[in-house]
């Protein structure tokens, strides 16, 4: 006999785990879930299935040309009526783009404007953030097993998202991710398990950087290792063995990009 | 009548709270108002006019509502810092398209308690039909069956549904925006989609 007022509360939680919105330990027991009851996972490919369509097909509108001129007009920004301090041009529209644009970059994100110069990571900082992140209650931001919910999470939190491939299939699962602060600026972290390991795979934007190949430190008992590879340095760190968290580089460096 | 009535005392009663969330009031002197204007909350024009499309069903009122909107925002605008501008607007919107709704469209307008009834009649409903579409018909819907599956949703689940689904804001930004709950904006999302499939299930068979 099934329960119909916890299995409404099951589908409201697989909804909100499709949309990156659960904690991990949460995220993690749905994954379970999902695993082991095929319904569920029906409604799960349901779900998805509502959430492409609504992202591909709907037709989006947009409002006419007219409304931004009515609106520029009611507050007295229009051409004709007084002069407007910011806006030397007479087109209204691409200089305010402009401006937005520039305000947007300035105002809305300090982490848009601090990625401009790259982060110089180093091992003690890395080092820092990893175990940070062990201590926290949780070590990702985002938890899911899901790269399609993970890499979406990262865009708009930091420039660039970062290459995310997920490694289950060779005993790596993916855990989610979260952003790490590297010498004062946001780098996007995935996280994988192994085990009861946690590896941390921080990616910092190295514009110009000479690719290299993976290079092995050791800080405080973990493991790192720290590559290069076409302007996005890498940092492997965890308390797994040397010759696993190789395993696991090999693994990521040579998995299919995603799409 | 007691549907509006309560639907705007819940609007209202909820604006306090949300106004501290995304602003904050400025202890600066003010610089130009009108320059602020067209930097902070005319590139969220599009997003504004989505919200209000969605709730009013129509062209004409939806630009109607986004310009009353924009100036109400406009005449806050030299009183607060605007920390996240977007979803300010869109709060603003949301409270403009329901009071309009509620002046222009009653009927429309679910009360509350009514809604979670709905939302709990539907549930059962729902969990009980075996003959839930399959994931190869929904990916074959168009653009205007979507459209018209979304139509037929109540207001604040289609509100809900295009903020995350179009929009993308995440649900913290939705409850805030629309005054409820987290929990509210699950349960109202996980309906709205069902009811999308449910309803592309009966139109494309």
């Amino acid at each position: 006999m099934t329960d119909l007022p916890s299995m409404q509360d099951d589908l409201v939680l697989l909804h909100a785990y499709l949309d990156g919105e659960l904690d991990a330990a949460a995220g993690l027991e749905m994954e379970r879930r999902l695993a082991a009851d095929p319904a569920l996972a029906a409604e799960r490919d349901r779900i998805e299935a509502v959430r492409a369509v609504l992202r591909e097909r709907l037709p989006r509108e947009t409002p006419s040309p007219e409304l931004r001129a009515r609106i520029e007009r009611a507050v007295g920004l229009a051409p004709g009526s007084e002069p407007p301090p910011l806006r030397p041009s007479v087109h209204p529209s691409w200089s305010l783009l402009a401006a937005s644009i520039a305000a947007t970059a300035v105002v809305a994100s300090l982490a848009t404007s601090h990625l401009v110069a790259p982060p110089r990571a180093d091992a003690g900082a890395v080092l820092s953030s990893h175990v940070r992140a062990l201590m926290a209650p949780q070590p990702v931001d985002v938890a899911s097993s899901e790269r399609h919910t993970v890499k979406p999470w990262f865009n708009g939190r930091v420039v660039e998202a970062p290459r995310v491939v997920n490694l289950a299939a060779s005993g790596f699962p993916l855990a989610g991710g979260r952003i790490d602060v590297i010498d004062g600026r946001p780098a996007p972290a995935l996280v994988y398990t192994r085990r009861q390991h946690v590896i941390s795979l921080i990616a910092v934007a190295v514009p110009g950087r000479a690719d290299a190949a993976p290079a092995r430190e050791t800080a405080a008992g973990y493991n790192i290792l720290r590559w290069t590879e076409r302007g996005v340095g890498y940092w492997a760190i965890s308390d797994l063995n040397a010759k696993e968290l190789d395993e696991f580089v090999q693994l990521f460096r040579t998995a299919p990009a995603d799409g | 009548m007691t549907v509006t009535y309560l639907t705007r005392a819940a609007t209202r009663g909820h604006y306090a709270a949300r106004r501290r969330s995304f602003i904050a009031h400025r202890s600066l002197p003010s610089v130009d108002t009108k320059a602020r204007f067209a930097d902070q909350i005319l590139p969220y024009l599009q997003d504004a006019y989505g919200l209000a499309r969605a709730l009013t069903g129509n062209r004409t009122d939806a630009e109607d509502v986004v310009q009353d909107a924009c100036l109400r925002a406009y005449r806050s605008l030299d009183r607060v810092t605007v920390i996240n501008a977007r979803a300010w607007l869109l709060t603003i919107v949301h409270n403009t398209a329901f009071t309009w709704l509620a002046k222009n469209r009653p009927r429309t307008i679910v009360a509350v308690s009514d809604l979670e009834a709905v939302e709990r009649a539907h549930a059962c409903h729902d969990l009980a039909a075996a003959e839930t579409p399959e994931a190869s018909l929904i990916a074959r819907a168009d653009g205007a069956q979507l459209e018209a599956a979304i139509a037929e949703l109540p207001a604040q689940f289609r509100e809900t549904l295009v903020l995350r689904d179009v929009q993308g804001l995440d649900y913290r930004e939705i409850a805030a925006i629309t005054g409820v709950p987290i929990g509210t904006v699950m349960s109202r999302l996980a309906r709205a989609r069902d009811r999308i499939a449910t309803t592309l299930r009966r139109t494309m068979s």
